[in-house]
């Protein structure tokens, strides 16, 4: 009996197709696709920018020779934040370089070095504040331009933009308001500081609450609507009723108010604005994970997995969620670009950061100045679009990749 | 009977769905017997309770809409009916498992067939990696897919339907359970691979010692794999009898019905028989059989269906008396010849006795496996 059967399935197969799961086939119609490939592109960039940024521009030498030796200032001071994206960045690069190892392991030797290096880096780097140093001006971003002018240095090596992005020259007079050149590519703003470095500083912020609010929002969506969804009946009606009350909430105004109670100005406000965008725009996901978990829950692969014993958590993030996740995807890669939106509001609105640039506190600063200076508003303003364009884009091309209707449509 | 122990028994199971304020019994009052390396065929026509008999086993029946009524199951002496929803989980996969009807969804599409035999087996059992990737071979190796080691890599997309209801059977059968729920196994599948299938599982059960419950409409398969069988009608169990008993001397309109309603090979025919058209012959039943085309209106007066006069002529008779429309009165199953049960009611007032569960340790020579 088993020979006759074995004869049947060993008769060879008339196309070998190859082995790719849904979540692979979307992703490389995805990225067939010109306008996921320039989106991608420019968002590479941009975390290229935003990891690297104290290496692009600052106003430290990387590499100097004194007559006490080669130093290293740069390093010195660089902040836990610089050490752990750095070492996570060669890490995964590293990582991806090494052949047999499957992308889970990959995955989980990433975060098991996020956590190791995290809370090292964050109790042992503590870098000297050179922005409001103590004994100002004799300390400061200038201390070693000084040198260089007292001679005491023999060869330094600068970054490309050799200006921190508080840096306010303060050893310098005239560097007000300059227009871009030769020396400050970009211009200056009104506190003699270099727009080009800013802008490169500001990415990290941009990217960093773009992606850790959206996540925050698809984490909650995502366990909401997939509780609702899988469990329909009246959990389905209370969380309905809950989403509708989220979604009639403006969630500008209550930004608005919420980041005005609090008093620090500092990092502190950056977590507390990705938490708040994160909590006021979970709705759409769940929304968007009910629908489709409505739709599998019927689905005779989840009768199956109940028949074989699984639990309920099991079924709902191992079974149902990789099956209903792709719609979501879509809404994440919009999400991202609106919550890049709503910083730049609020930092717009003179409600974000103070010592950090990022992008809209810098379109602030071109009002602030008083008089038309177009260089410090349109290249904060160009890099605002930029990135949220590139982020419509992918999210464009992976609703088309997901939506067979739309499959034809592949020119952009 | 005989002294061996039954691995299931349901008891006066009663399952019903509240739909749109009104409820739905689905399952009225059944009860059966599985013992271990048996075979009990469920037959009867769709909506019959077959499935939802089949699922409540599990409790796999969605509560609400779904109510458990009246009953027990007992599976080892323990009834699952008060087991905890994580008790079940340990019971399902492992000591009974299931299979579906439809292979083509009924595997996960975003893994791997290796990705979800393995998750079944470490759900159930204590073994490293290695050991759980021996098992799934093997377990793939035993319903007869060649090259094990590699299907293990392949999604479900790669696969026909036949090779998936082969994986489906091989998930179940990797934690060995004692008990296999068979949903219409084969109904999606085309006539060579349903043979295989069935000779699969009818070897499987053997080796294992496994019992079946195999739900079908099919009566073919039915006559070719069951050791037992039971007719369902309107969520009853309208007949219950060895393979031979059912199929040879029926007794119980419907299953005559049924059993009509198979065209024979080389019958010229130009219309197939339906179980409604199968009048009960007068001449071949004895006086008292009712039979109600189930088409019409249960709740007309019983005088006004010209079929049933002799049944009215007969009211007086206090002889056991079937009744097939099973919506009009309850019938309970007697045991009207030996080893054989049948649902009627008796006019001579003595229906109110309990139901009593038919149980039947009979399992057919196992020639046919050998052939």
């Amino acid at each position: 009996m088993t020979t006759t059967t074995a004869d049947i399935s060993d008769a060879p197969k008339l196309a070998e197709k190859p082995r790719r799961t849904y979540m692979q086939q979307v992703l490389q119609d995805t990225l067939t696709r010109l306008g996921a490939r320039f989106g991608l592109a420019w968002v590479v960039v941009a975390a290229a920018l935003a990891i690297f940024a104290p290496f692009l521009a600052n106003s430290l030498p990387l590499v100097m020779k004194t007559d006490q030796g080669i130093a290293f200032p740069l390093f010195r001071y660089l902040s836990a934040v610089d050490l752990i994206l750095l070492v996570c960045t060669f890490a995964a690069i590293v990582l991806l370089c090494l052949r047999k190892i499957s992308a889970r392991t990959r995955w989980r030797i990433l975060f098991a070095i996020g956590v190791v290096i995290t809370p090292i880096a964050v109790t042992t780097v503590n870098p000297p504040d050179l922005v409001t140093a103590p004994g100002w001006p004799d300390k400061g971003y200038h201390i070693y331009r000084d040198m260089d002018k007292a001679g005491k240095i023999e060869w330094a090596l600068y970054a490309p933009i050799a200006y921190s992005p508080t840096d306010r020259l303060r050893d310098q007079t005239g560097q007000r308001l300059l227009p871009p050149g030769a020396v400050h590519w970009l211009g200056t703003d009104s506190n003699n500081q270099d727009i080009a470095s800013r802008i490169i500083h500001a990415t990290r912020i941009a990217l960093s609450i773009g992606f850790v609010a959206t996540s925050i929002a698809v984490v909650v969506g995502v366990i909401l609507g997939g509780i609702m969804g899988y469990f329909a009946g009246v959990i389905d009606l209370l969380g309905m009723r809950l989403i509708e009350i989220f979604q009639s909430i403006p969630q500008l105004l209550l930004l608005l108010i919420l980041v005005a109670t609090i008093d620090d100005r500092g990092p502190r406000m950056l977590y507390f604005m990705m938490v708040i965008i994160g909590l006021t725009s979970w709705p759409g996901y769940a929304r968007f994970t009910r629908a489709e978990f409505l739709k599998l829950r019927k689905q005779d692969f989840v009768q199956a997995a109940i028949a074989c014993g699984l639990s309920t958590r099991s079924i709902l993030f191992r079974h149902l969620l990789p099956n209903g996740v792709a719609p979501v995807l879509v809404t994440a890669s919009f999400g991202i670009a609106s919550a890049i939106f709503i910083e730049s509001t609020l930092s717009f609105l003179g409600l974000g950061l103070q010592d950090q640039p990022s992008w809209g506190q810098m379109l602030s600063e071109a009002i602030d100045a008083g008089g038309f200076y177009w260089w410090i508003g349109t290249f904060p303003g160009i890099a605002i679009f930029l990135t949220v364009f590139a982020y419509n884009l992918i999210g464009e091309a992976l609703r088309d990749a997901i939506d067979p209707h739309t499959k034809k449509a592949k020119a952009l | 009977m005989s002294t061996e122990q039954p691995l299931l028994t349901i008891d006066d199971l009663g399952v019903s769905f509240m739909t749109g304020g009104a409820g739905v019994q689905a399952v009225n009052g059944v009860g059966m017997t599985v013992y271990p390396r048996q075979t009990l065929a469920v037959v009867g026509e769709s909506g019959s309770g077959k499935s939802v008999t089949a699922l409540s086993t599990l409790k796999l029946i969605p509560t609400p809409p779904g109510r458990y009524d009246s009953g027990r199951i007992l599976f080892d002496g323990s009834n699952l009916l008060d087991f905890s929803e994580r008790q079940m989980q340990r019971i399902r996969g492992n000591d009974i498992a299931m299979i579906f009807q439809e292979p083509m969804t009924s595997l996960n599409p975003v893994y791997t067939v290796g990705d979800q035999i393995l998750e079944a087996i470490f759900l159930h059992q204590k073994v490293n990696r290695a050991r759980a990737i021996d098992i799934a071979t093997e377990s793939l190796e035993a319903v007869g897919i060649a090259e094990p080691r590699r299907r293990l890599d392949e999604y479900p997309h790669q696969m026909s339907g036949g090779m998936r209801q082969r994986i489906m059977i091989a998930m179940a059968l990797a934690c060995q359970p004692r008990l296999l729920l068979a949903d219409e196994p084969t109904t999606a599948l085309d006539v060579t691979i349903q043979a295989q299938i069935l000779e699969l599982l009818r070897t499987l059960q053997t080796e294992r010692d496994m019992a079946i419950m195999l739900i079908t409409h099919d009566l073919g398969v039915v006559a070719e794999n069951a050791d037992v069988v039971a007719v369902m009608y309107a969520g009853r169990i309208v007949e219950y009898g060895t393979v031979n008993d059912i199929f040879e001397t029926p007794i119980h309109p419907y299953t005559h019905g049924l059993l009509n309603s198979m065209p024979a090979l080389g019958e010229g025919r130009h219309r197939l028989q339906t179980v409604l058209d199968v009048t009960p012959d007068s001449s071949r039943l004895p006086a008292g059989y009712t039979f109600t085309p189930h088409e019409q209106a249960p709740r007309r007066p019983i005088e006004q269906f010209p079929i049933l006069s002799t049944l009215v002529e007969g009211r007086d008779n206090p002889m056991v008396r079937f009744l097939f429309d099973t919506a009009m009165r309850a019938p309970l199953l007697y045991e009207l010849k030996p080893q054989h049960w049948v649902a009627c009611w008796r006019e001579d007032g003595y229906d109110t006795e309990q139901t009593i569960r038919p149980d039947l340790a009979f399992r057919r020579e196992s020639a046919a496996v050998a052939g």
